[in-house]
């Protein structure tokens, strides 16, 4: 579940990236969002959620603000039905 | 015995409903709930209603949902108490004057026209179409209610309306209903800002028709319309007036005063000086003002504040879209985000869409720019015909 999840992830990120014109270098489970090695922002990564949710049908974040910074930590969100 | 007919119904007015057609002999007849509390979920019920509490002289309540409520009373004399649409909470209740109501309708006696209701009868949109037709001794046709876009279309085709006033969300989709539409003189759009887009379909698919879009203020209900084709109105009217409404702009938000704006009844929305702040933003561009959606509709994205309905008229705008909504969602991440739903016209590819749909919003902000894009047969519309604006809580 968690796999499918990160490819998930993987696939929408790179399209944002893509619309930006940048390219995703490649995710890992430990890649961390906003610390600057990704070309994304936080505008991007609030799309990324919201595109998730449309895809999934679930959002982990609707009773509050979750902790995560990584990709594998987003994607655990996903796995264990909220 | 048969009530003498009232003055605002000409005799020669019709009404159409569920294949029935009704005479003020037949409307008459029709039994009123006593104690002017009416559920008008029907025209001709919505009609008898009202030439019974003026008979009475008596206040009528016309209410949209059933449910709790019924321990209102009226006041002395004849007044219409309409309801606002919300469905969720308590509906807001205005009571009207029957007579300004009256007299604010200019219809010279036009026993050609056929008038089909897009509203429901006690909106007072609604309200405003039936006293029309009724003084103009037209015929009006009521579709069955729940048949949404497809019904009001076919019943639009089956008894060749002439008049149809709607909202510009209604008039987008009855753009792509499909069939042949009727040949209509006289489109009315009101309850939502007009799109120059929208506009210019209207104009090319009925070149006969005379097209008015109608400005109306939640306190002070319809101040003016504009017939010229354009969206939005001439900025000379901002030192002119208009139709005897003073206007002008503070903070980027709409102002008016006069005679039709004393109507209201709240006194908040007033600015101590006689102006009232009708919420409406806008923006002066050349010889025009143009609306921007609404003040209490701007929703904050990441620190920026930003209008959903101003990036929808953008979407409107491209080639290829028939309806687009632009709708804010919640994130954790930076407060809200705007997303868009967009109905393409038949026969548009889409991947070429989506990057048109990017391109016509490239230069906002980046906050500004609808994040999500997704696309749809159709726009869930509330019940009175516009789209869903939730707020952004």
């Amino acid at each position: 579940m968690t796999d499918s999840m990160f490819a998930l992830i993987a696939e929408e990120l790179g399209r944002i990236a893509a619309d930006k014109g940048e390219v995703l270098p490649e995710l890992r489970a430990d890649s961390v969002f906003l610390d600057g090695g990704l070309p994304i922002d936080s505008l991007d990564l609030a799309t990324l959620l919201v595109v998730l949710e449309q895809r999934t049908g679930r959002d982990p974040f609707r009773a509050g603000l979750r902790h995560f910074t990584t990709v594998g930590e987003l994607a655990a969100l996903y796995a264990v039905p909220a | 015995m048969t009530a003498e007919r009232p003055s605002w119904i000409h005799p020669g007015f019709r009404l159409v409903e569920d294949e029935a057609c009704f005479g003020w002999s037949d409307l008459v007849s029709l039994p009123v709930p006593a104690g002017g509390i009416v559920l008008a979920d029907r025209t001709s019920l919505t009609v008898a209603a009202l030439a019974a509490a003026q008979r009475a002289d008596a206040g009528l309540l016309l209410r949209r949902h059933a449910g709790p409520g019924e321990d209102w009373v009226p006041a002395p004399g004849f007044t219409v108490t309409l309801e606002s649409s919300g469905t969720t909470r308590t509906p807001k209740r205005i009571t009207h004057d029957f007579n300004i109501l009256r007299n604010r309708i200019r219809a010279p006696h036009d026993a050609g026209a056929r008038w089909l209701l897009t509203y429901e009868p006690a909106a007072f949109a609604g309200l405003q179409v039936i006293l029309t037709a009724a003084a103009a001794g037209a015929l009006l046709v009521a579709a069955a209610p729940g048949g949404g876009i497809a019904g009001l279309a076919r019943t639009a085709r089956q008894h060749a309306v002439t008049h149809v006033s709607g909202t510009p969300s209604f008039w987008r989709a009855f753009l792509t209903a499909g069939g042949d539409l009727p040949s209509l003189r006289s489109i009315t759009l009101g309850g939502e800002a007009a799109d120059q887009a929208l506009l210019d379909r209207l104009r090319r698919g009925f070149p006969a028709a005379r097209i008015r879009h109608i400005y109306a203020s939640t306190e002070a209900g319809a101040l003016f319309a504009v017939t010229d084709g354009q969206a939005g109105f001439p900025a000379a009217w901002l030192v002119d007036g208009r139709e005897g409404t003073a206007l002008r702009i503070r903070g980027g938000v709409l102002e008016v005063r006069g005679p039709r704006a004393m109507v209201a009844a709240s006194t908040e929305v007033r600015t101590g000086d006689g102006w009232l702040n009708t919420g409406d933003l806008v923006e002066v561009t050349g010889e025009r003002v143009l609306f921007a959606g609404r003040l209490d509709g701007l929703v904050n994205v990441g620190g920026v504040k930003v209008s959903p309905e101003r990036v929808e008229q953008r979407l409107l705008a491209v080639p290829g879209v028939a309806d687009a909504a632009v709708m804010p969602v919640a994130s954790p991440i930076t407060g809200f985000l705007l997303t868009a739903t967009v109905v393409p016209d038949a026969g548009v590819d889409e991947a070429a869409l989506r990057d048109a749909l990017r391109g016509a919003c490239a230069d906002l902000v980046p906050a500004a720019r609808p994040r999500a894009i997704r696309f749809a047969d159709s726009l869930p519309l509330s019940v009175a015909g516009k789209k869903s604006r939730k707020g952004p809580s």
